[in-house]
């Protein structure tokens, strides 16, 4: 069988990778698993930032309907990533640093870092200074759920106050805290 | 926290507005729930009016509506909510531009220190004496000038008239007509300049 590119539904190119089986087998080989891990991490990452996904679960693994279908299975060839080699990948990309379990002290659920914490701050930065709110508090919810749609919406609260944190260390955040919440405010910075 | 110096200090401001903030991110998640609501009821009536329990499709219709009164409400909440914090934060701005208009006050207060009406008077005067002994100087250089050598300046004025008055003389002694060389005949204008006048000057004599 030929393995060809596809465009799934949501615009996403897959690789030809994608349609061969035994890309979705793990391998018994450690150093033939460790290129197809690869691949498959590499995959996960490009997805979730083309749809803007944050949080992958072994339960997508397991049933349909979730946002990971499209490359958590392939029809055309009758096969699907098992859930074991879901969680393979997963303690991959935690080791790797390019994902934490979130909640932490579990092992079903991961929170996708396709920006590290140190790129989503400057984003954030770069974000604070092109809509001018330089100076103004911010919070939480306003920056992750603004009324016009930024490259931050729907960003979970965990990445952006390790993002905030990073900008606080270099001097170009500051977290307010008050009874009822916490706030941000950015600065220039040197 | 602590060293960087270009972080400023979290003022009871700061916090009034982040808990304003807060609060009415608190509304807009009260209005998310609202229109979950307010779908929700809409789907119960339509499923309701389908399985013809119209009563029923009625009380979810009429929970309905109270729900979407609530949120007309804290519309208006909200609208009074963000009005207040535009207007602390366009406070705080007043009272940058404020502070920023007194600097720029106080430098140039300062500068007109530097630069009061006396000094300045006296900077003026200064210098239009200094003009007045420049010009001074001026007219003692060329008197002095003009004293010493006027009598040479006019000698030699007057010797050069002298020279031209003389050349003028010489060049009229040459212009003479030179002594005809044929017998006068009776027509008396001649073509030489000097004649006519002479033959003018005879001719009332005669008459």
């Amino acid at each position: 069988m030929a393995l060809s590119t596809h465009t799934t539904a949501s615009g996403f190119l897959l690789p030809s990778i994608h349609s061969a089986p035994p890309f979705f087998t793990q391998q018994p080989n450690a150093s033939t698993q460790s290129i197809v891990g690869e691949q498959w991490i590499r995959l996960i990452l490009a997805y979730a930032r083309h749809r803007n996904l944050f949080t992958l679960r072994i339960e997508d693994a397991e049933t349909t309907g979730g946002d990971w279908d499209e490359i958590l299975r392939n029809e055309r060839i009758h096969r699907r990533l098992l859930p074991s080699h879901l969680s393979f990948l997963f303690s991959e990309m935690v080791s790797k640093n390019i994902a934490v379990y979130e909640p932490p002290k579990q092992t079903r659920s991961v929170l996708l870092y396709w920006r590290l914490p140190e790129e989503w701050a400057e984003v954030l930065h770069g974000w604070a200074i092109s809509t001018a709110q330089l100076n103004t508090i911010l919070t939480f919810y306003e920056i992750t759920d603004p009324p016009i749609e930024s490259p931050l919406t729907g960003i979970p609260v965990t990445i952006l106050r390790r993002a905030i944190t990073v900008l606080n260390k270099t001097g170009r955040a500051q977290i307010i805290g008050v009874a009822d919440g916490e706030g941000v405010r950015f600065f220039a910075g040197t | 926290m602590g060293g960087n110096q270009s972080i400023p200090k979290v003022t009871p401001q700061d916090r009034a507005v982040l808990d304003l903030k807060l609060q009415r991110d608190k509304l807009k998640q009260y209005q998310k729930k609202l229109q979950v609501i307010l779908d929700r009821e809409h789907e119960i009536a339509k499923a309701n009016l389908a399985a013809n329990q119209k009563d029923r499709a009625v009380i979810a219709l009429r929970r309905r509506k109270y729900q979407q009164g609530l949120l007309s409400k804290t519309d208006g909440q909200l609208e009074k909510l963000e009005q207040l914090v535009s207007t602390i934060e366009f406070s705080l701005i007043e009272v940058s531009v404020l502070h920023g208009l007194k600097k720029g006050n106080d430098v140039l207060k300062e500068i007109h220190k530097e630069m009061n009406i006396e000094s300045v008077e006296k900077l003026l005067d200064e210098s239009h004496e200094a003009q007045a002994y420049q010009r001074e100087i001026d007219e003692m250089l060329s008197n002095h000038l003009t004293l010493d050598d006027e009598d040479a300046v006019q000698a030699e004025l007057r010797e050069l008239q002298a020279e031209s008055l003389q050349k003028a003389e010489t060049r009229q002694l040459n212009n003479l007509p030179s002594v005809p060389r044929t017998e006068p005949t009776d027509t008396v204008v001649d073509a030489e300049t000097g004649e006519p006048e002479r033959e003018h000057e005879r001719i009332p004599v005669p008459a």
